[in-house]
């Protein structure tokens, strides 16, 4: 029995042995860049999800108007469209589409396939996600909370196949910045019909092999919790400056693992690494560890419609007994203790008002009717994966040591994670959030009511009055005041307690280039190419 | 001639003894099963004698081995000696329990089925049949769902036992700590227990109908006995072995089965540990700190060596059909 067991074993490490190519070499001969992509994606529908893992495999198959640069997060290469032009208060704003551009079914891409994409993210039955992100157009928040029924109120309008008119609510000085982001992208009115209604959520047109882009790939194979590929896309409007031949998005959910999988040859860049192996990293690996800025911060997400959240006082004393100095120093290693909730962005610089005070939090629970914990309900806090787990049993301890309040943890996949969120099935959630463009209202604007990024249950009309007031402001050093303000009612509330301030950690091979360090983390994989 | 000393008799069981006690394997076994279950059910219980498995000590994380912390600490400052011992306590614990019920429920139910034969057996085996397509892991995500409810009411029971009135909330707090992971544990694996019978049920049917077509149970049966004296006195006995045998596969099988039960939310909770939690833990740090993979999984692997040879040994020291030497 031993016998067989030694046996077996060194039968597998020899033929391990005899296996000379990775992965990774041999993906290199065929141009295939291979992803570590952290988890199987909710879906490919860019009008329905909300993750950066969507966010990685839709920018290789769909492009917006204006094209990720590879070097520059502010520079804004044309896309979709060749050029664009607005008014003196950039109210109004008019995009001349290119004529070669194409679906990767041979169809050309129209302003009216753009139409049709705010048209329906916007419709109420669709019930999208992250409509919001539109409703810097012109009567589009109205539309999608049903307050009107025609759509040609909305300021958006193709005057001819290849113009594009757009209409703004207020002046959106980063408009083009903001055209980058998936929400933005059109998607083809003849695909997304053939396969339901324009509002019928999750049908087939976006599975494989339906699925039609307009970026520089097109999907290949769809191997659920496997393997997403994307290959050249020969109707892609640049095709021939296209650099690699394809792209396997590997979802591997355990960055462990994934950090593993690198080192094995299987992977040219991972989704992440976990903080406590840096320091091994930095030592062993230094030609492949990458730490870069980011702009996203760490937080927990609480359901302020569970009794006990939905005080502020407690909330404030759950966020005044997390000890974020420690946590970044021991846990989350590379990362800064968040001491609000934007990061640092350009020039706006909120009041850091966040501090660790277990005093003043006892005080506070206290006060809330909880004294020493007495009587507090137990929640159990969301995790969705492996890695967050040990930041939030550093904080299990911290609030039963602080505050007495004993918390459970409870570990959920991607996808019922989300959607617990989204029904507000949860008490409390350990998230993130990572910038979309560079403006602090990519980290404000989620927390109105009614958000598809809010769900904490949570609203403020002064809150949301101090981010009207903003928008309308074209003065960058007025506006910012008025964010910052807001920024301070948030604070005020809690109704999420900030924890750090993300750093991109990854582990990549040198052979790939045109990869460089991004303040959003949007690489366009149309620029990559790999020399090894 | 000398007239020859009557040779005294010797059970089976002495037998079986004898041989077993012979098999060097399976007495390592017995020894080390020995030692690890008592370090892990004695020394938690000792107070003050280990170090609070969930106290966090972040200035003192990844520490390795040394005198403080025998096995070095987690990457939380946890001290993982007392983390091993609390932990086995949690595998151990749901491994017998649950082996228990389901060898009991196992063994009846495929005796029945065996000794009654005909119309009875076709029936009983059906019902086994059906259970065995139902899937196993499905069913009990909805039985720890269901049994929420009741592992709470018995843990704040259990809570207000231990800690006492009047006791203050870190008090109760730190009860809770040691109370929940049994309370909430407990119950599950009984009701696991009570739906992996099935393969030992079979098992045992086919060991009862072999031994009952023997001439011993015909004579036991001439001589008028009982059905239940028969079943429980000639035939079960007989058929010990491959019972045993399959008992002592079956604790580690359950323990492995903890392990993936934590990893999906249901069994053991954060910040508490078992060794499915430990191995993982440390698995995912391996390369910067390899004594968090090691301990845990020494303890893991020996125990379910131990209990491989033990089983080895038995089946082998209790086979009728071996040599008497």
């Amino acid at each position: 029995m031993l016998r067989r067991l030694l046996a077996s074993g060194l039968l597998a490490l020899s033929a391990a042995s005899c296996q000379k190519q990775t992965e990774v070499e041999r993906a290199n001969e065929a141009g295939i860049l291979l992803v570590g992509n952290s988890a199987e994606p909710k879906a490919l529908d860019p009008q329905l999800v909300t993750g950066v893992i969507e966010s990685k495999i839709i920018g290789a198959l769909f492009e917006g108007l204006v094209a990720d640069d590879p070097e520059d997060d502010s520079a804004l290469p044309p896309g979709t469209a060749a050029s664009w032009d607005h008014n003196e208060d950039m109210t109004e704003w008019v995009f001349q589409l290119r004529p070669e551009a194409r679906w990767s079914d041979g169809h050309t891409v129209t302003a009216h396939d753009f139409v049709f994409a705010y048209h329906r993210m916007l419709s109420p039955d669709l019930a999208a996600p992250y409509a919001e992100m539109l409703y810097f157009i012109d009567k589009a928040e109205a539309y999608n909370k049903a307050e009107i029924d025609d759509f040609t109120q909305v300021g958006v309008r193709a005057t001819d196949d290849f113009t594009l008119e757009l209409r703004l609510r207020e002046p959106v000085p980063f408009l083009p910045s903001l055209t980058r982001h998936y929400t933005w992208f059109p998607v083809p009115e003849h695909v997304v019909r053939r396969f339901g209604d324009m509002t019928e959520r999750f049908t087939d047109w976006s599975e494989h092999p339906n699925l039609v882009g307009n970026g520089p790939f097109q999907l290949k194979e769809w191997r659920f919790h496997d393997v997403i590929e994307v290959e050249r896309n020969p109707h892609y409007w640049n095709a021939a400056d296209v650099g690699l031949n394809g792209i396997r998005f590997i979802p591997i959910e355990n960055p462990y693992t994934e950090a593993r999988a690198f080192l094995a040859g299987q992977l040219h860049t991972t989704y992440t690494l976990p903080p406590d192996l840096i320091d091994t990293m930095a030592e062993d690996y230094p030609e492949f560890l990458r730490q870069e800025p980011y702009v996203g911060t760490t937080f927990f997400r609480l359901n302020t419609t569970r009794p006990g959240f939905d005080d502020p006082k407690v909330r404030q004393a759950m966020s005044l007994s997390i000890d974020r100095e420690a946590l970044c120093e021991h846990i989350l290693e590379g990362y800064t203790p968040a001491r609000t909730f934007t990061p640092k962005m350009g020039t706006y610089e909120p009041e850091p008002v966040l501090d660790f005070d277990p005093e003043k939090a006892r005080k506070l629970l206290a006060d809330a009717g909880f004294p020493g914990g007495k009587g507090f309900p137990r929640y159990s806090m969301l995790i969705s994966r492996p890695a967050a787990r040990a930041s939030a049993e550093a904080v299990q301890a911290m609030w039963r040591e602080h505050l007495g309040i004993l918390v459970d943890i409870q570990n959920m996949d991607w996808g019922s994670y989300i959607s617990a969120q989204q029904s507000l099935e949860f008490d409390l959630a350990s998230a993130g959030w990572i910038g979309d463009y560079l403006d602090p209202t990519t980290f404000l604007n989620m927390w109105t009511e009614g958000n598809g990024n809010n769900n904490t249950g949570w609203h403020n009309d002064r809150y949301e009055e101090l981010l009207k007031q903003a928008a309308l402001q074209a003065d960058t050093e007025a506006r910012h005041r008025l964010l910052a303000e807001a920024e301070a009612v948030l604070m005020e509330e809690q109704p999420i307690l900030p924890v750090s301030w993300y750093s991109r950690n990854y582990l990549h091979r040198p052979e790939v280039k045109g990869w460089h360090p991004l303040l959003l983390d949007n690489h366009p994989w149309s620029a990559i190419r790999l020399e090894p | 001639m000398t007239p020859t000393e009557l040779e005294k008799g010797t059970s089976l069981w002495h037998d079986a003894a004898l041989r077993l006690r012979k098999n060097h394997a399976a007495m390592t076994g017995v020894v080390v099963l020995a030692i690890v279950f008592l370090s892990c059910l004695v020394l938690p219980s000792i107070p003050g004698l280990l170090q609070d498995p969930n106290a966090q000590a972040l200035d003192l994380k990844n520490r390795p081995p040394s005198g403080e912390h025998w096995f070095g600490t987690d990457h939380l400052g946890r001290d993982i000696f007392s983390r091993v011992l609390y932990g086995g306590r949690i595998s151990i614990a749901v491994g017998i329990i649950t082996t228990a019920v389901s060898v009991t429920i196992g063994v009846c139910w495929g005796a029945l089925a065996g000794y009654a034969g005909g119309r009875a057996d076709d029936a009983m085996m059906r019902v086994v049949d059906i259970l065995y397509a139902l899937p196993f892991l499905v069913i009990v995500i909805l039985l720890g769902k269901a049994l929420d409810p009741i592992t709470a009411d018995l843990t704040n029971g259990a809570v207000d036992l231990f800690a006492g009135e009047g006791a203050t909330v870190a008090e109760q707090n730190d009860t809770r700590t040691w109370v929940e992971p049994i309370t909430t544990l407990v119950p599950l694996f009984i009701a696991i227990g009570a739906l992996s019978w099935l393969t030992v049920s079979r098992i045992v049917r086919a060991q009862v109908q072999n031994v009952g077509k023997q001439e011993f149970i015909e004579a036991a049966r001439s001589l008028g006995l009982g059905h239940a004296r028969i079943l429980f006195r000639h035939i079960l006995p007989n058929a010990l072995g491959p019972i045993i045998v399959y008992t002592t596969l079956t604790i580690p099988g359950i323990m492995l089965f903890e392990a993936t039960l934590s990893f999906l939310g249901l069994g053991v909770k954060p910040p508490n540990s078992s060794w499915g939690i430990l191995i993982e833990e440390g698995a995912n740090r391996m390369a910067s700190n390899p004594w968090l993979l090691f301990f845990p999984s020494l303890f893991f692997a020996s125990t379910l060596f131990a209990l491989n040879f033990l089983g080895d040994g038995l089946r082998d020291a209790l086979d009728p059909k071996s040599s008497k030497d």
